[in-house]
């Protein structure tokens, strides 16, 4: 196939030798033997690579190579086709990462996060700064949590990264759909919190907010909070009880406050309006509008 | 090494939320400094400016003379140890401490030579071919430690590094930092929400609260010359009894109670125009007292108090009464034995004890 493209793009290069040998002013894909071929884009259309881009895989060149494993995943979320789909053993689930831009080599990065696993996970990298992590479900006695992993490669690459933690799936069906949404809420979700490691149970309440029409958020966020809507620190407070689960004297811990204090100033919001914080249906519609004012 | 300075950094999050404001102040070259402060003071989010993982929203950030808000996190020497103190699970000690050399293109000479150094200051040469799986949690921090030192930077910033650990271990773990700075010397930016700890290991220490800095000074100083009422509550444990009143000529009142202010204090009060005003009484546990000697001498600071809680510590007693129906604590000698229940004489130590404005909560002084 190679020689027979050749025939057409005479600038064709297969990548056979260091990374840094690829020319920028080349289009690069990769064919379905894994070699990495690049055309001089001098010599393509858009027509052309989107033709090419029928059969092989479009590459980024400051992207790691993609594995067999990794371009098997990638075909099963791209292809409308059950043939693309394959047996999986164990129950997987995505997460997604984002880190600032230009502040990693995507692939230093790949190589800090397959020493964190038993076995090298596969990575789909949407561009140079975020992307997929596919983890299998396995039971190492060793594993670490994703709070650990963030902390651990906070230290080594000297970068902030996000993780948005998906749920486990047992098979390939509506994957492309599972990959869709997951990273449609991973784009939302930080804008709620400032947690950067976030699992799909703790962003329910942020994607419901997400879809109230800002009016209305607006709304919720004004009719719930009433006068204390610019009260900061009342508001901070109250964002701590619920963090604390409703322990008042956990609460008091945490912001370094007597418990008396604390609770004279619940039972100031309660009087002025009319919510009793410490009953889970109050508690859960504050905290809904707390997120609304967000 | 090198020293710090921050001029008027402030960090806004969306929506005008402001996170850290106006902070200003010099790192000295070697020092230890500690960040502390209740949840949401601003303390981590200064560090990670600090470290370029935050961008830092106004202001200048100098390391070593150079302006380096600009500066990439990876290019500001830099070495970090956070809370998660994890290692990778696959790899033994030695590869843990060399992962991020090698992430860095070091050669391997440099690499062995760095982590077989870290491992004699650390004591961890016996245990560099083990899987963290085999180390005990002192360890592990050990090798979580030598994973910064490995760096060889001109800055640490420490976020937290002791908060997992147990009781026991943290105060093990405290110690072993402080005698890595003793011989490392490295300029330390350590952040914690643990005054024991601030205490005990800061050769300052930066109180902070709701993005301002309370007060800065070396432990002992922010100890005995709290700023506030903030501050006098934050730093000590038990913490600083706090009692409201009015200052009358000489005496401060609680309605039926009055105590004796001493003439140096008095003074100072006299002179800024507090007589007649309610003011706070600031006084530690320790310096209440029930010694007989201390209660003779001081018959007009004494109170009669009724013990609601009394909780033996070993060589103390910690005493939990009411004065004016007003909470407060002493920590007396465990030779006199006293119970819950029983009214005793207490004292107060008035010449060490602080008057705060009512409306500034400031220190009087």
């Amino acid at each position: 196939m190679i020689n027979q493209l050749r025939k057409i793009y005479s600038s064709l290069l297969v990548y056979s030798e260091g990374h840094d040998n690829l020319d920028s002013t080349y289009k690069w894909f990769v064919t379905g033997e894994n070699e990495i071929i690049g055309i001089d884009e001098e010599e393509l259309t858009s027509k052309d690579v989107s033709l090419l881009a029928t059969f092989l895989l479009p590459y980024n060149i400051n992207l790691p190579v993609p594995t067999d494993e990794e371009r098997k995943w990638r075909n099963a979320i791209d292809s409308a086709e059950s043939s693309a789909k394959f047996e999986i053993k164990n129950s997987y689930r995505f997460i997604y990462f984002s880190i600032k831009k230009n502040q990693i080599d995507p692939i230093v990065f790949k190589d800090a996060i397959h020493e964190l696993f038993a076995k090298p996970v596969p990575i789909l990298w949407g561009n140079g700064h975020e992307g997929i992590i596919i983890e299998e479900q396995t039971v190492y006695e060793d594993s670490i949590s994703f709070e650990e992993i963030k902390d651990i490669l906070m230290s080594d690459l000297y970068v902030k990264i996000n993780f948005y933690i998906g749920s486990y799936k047992e098979s390939l069906e509506d994957i492309a759909q599972y990959y869709h949404l997951l990273i449609n809420a991973a784009k939302k979700v930080f804008i709620y919190t400032n947690k950067t490691v976030v699992t799909y149970i703790d962003a329910v309440p942020y994607l419901l907010i997400n879809q109230i029409e800002p009016g209305l958020r607006s709304d919720i966020g004004k009719t719930v909070l009433q006068k204390y809507i610019n009260d900061e620190e009342t508001l901070k407070t109250i964002e701590t009880f619920l963090q604390c689960n409703l322990n008042i004297s956990e609460t008091a811990k945490v912001l370094h406050m007597h418990r008396n204090s604390l609770q004279y100033r619940l039972d100031r919001f309660f009087e002025k309006t009319g919510i009793d914080i410490r009953q889970f249906h109050h508690a859960m519609t504050v905290y809904l509008a707390l997120l609304a004012k967000k | 090494m090198a020293d710090l300075k921050l001029v008027n950094i402030r960090k806004v999050y969306d929506k005008d939320v402001v996170s850290v404001k106006d902070f200003s102040l010099e790192i000295r070259d070697k020092e230890f400094l500690v960040l502390v402060g209740p949840s949401g003071c601003g303390k981590s989010t200064t560090l990670r400016m600090i470290a370029g993982l935050e961008e830092i929203s106004g202001g200048d950030l100098f390391i070593g003379g150079k302006r380096v808000n600009d500066v990439p996190p990876k290019d500001r020497d830099i070495a970090m140890v956070f809370q998660n103190y994890a290692l990778y699970p696959h790899m033994d000690v030695y590869n843990n401490m060399a992962f991020g050399l090698k992430l860095r293109k070091f050669k391997k000479d440099e690499i062995k030579k760095r982590v077989d150094n870290a491992a004699k200051i650390l004591g961890l040469e016996d245990l560099l071919t083990r899987k963290p799986k085999a180390l005990s949690g002192g360890q592990r921090q050990r090798v979580a430690l030598g994973r910064a030192i490995v760096r060889d930077a001109e800055v640490f910033l420490m976020d937290e590094p002791l908060s997992n650990l147990d009781a026991k271990l943290r105060v093990q773990m405290r110690a072993e930092i402080q005698k890595l700075h003793r011989r490392l010397q490295t300029t330390t930016v350590y952040v914690t929400h643990d005054q024991t700890e601030a205490m005990t290991m800061a050769t300052r220490l930066v109180v902070m609260k709701d993005g301002y800095i309370q007060q800065v000074g070396a432990p002992k100083e922010v100890y005995d010359e709290p700023n506030n009422v903030f501050v006098g509550g934050f730093i000590g444990s038990p913490a600083m009894n706090f009692l409201n009143g009015r200052l009358e000529e000489n005496y401060f009142v609680m309605d039926d109670v009055k105590i004796l202010v001493p003439e140096g204090k008095m003074k100072y009060l006299r002179e800024q125009g507090y007589v007649g005003k309610e003011i706070i009484l600031g006084v530690r546990p320790e310096d209440i007292h029930d010694e007989p000697l201390f209660l003779d001498f001081s018959p007009e600071t004494k109170i009669k108090a009724s013990i609601e809680v009394a909780e033996l510590m070993g060589a103390e007693i910690i005493l939990y009464s009411k004065v004016n129906d007003q909470d407060f604590v002493a920590r007396v000698d465990a030779r006199f034995s006293v119970a819950a229940g029983e009214t005793v004489d207490l004292a107060f130590d008035l010449n060490k004890a602080h008057f705060f404005d009512k409306e500034s909560e400031l220190r009087i002084k």
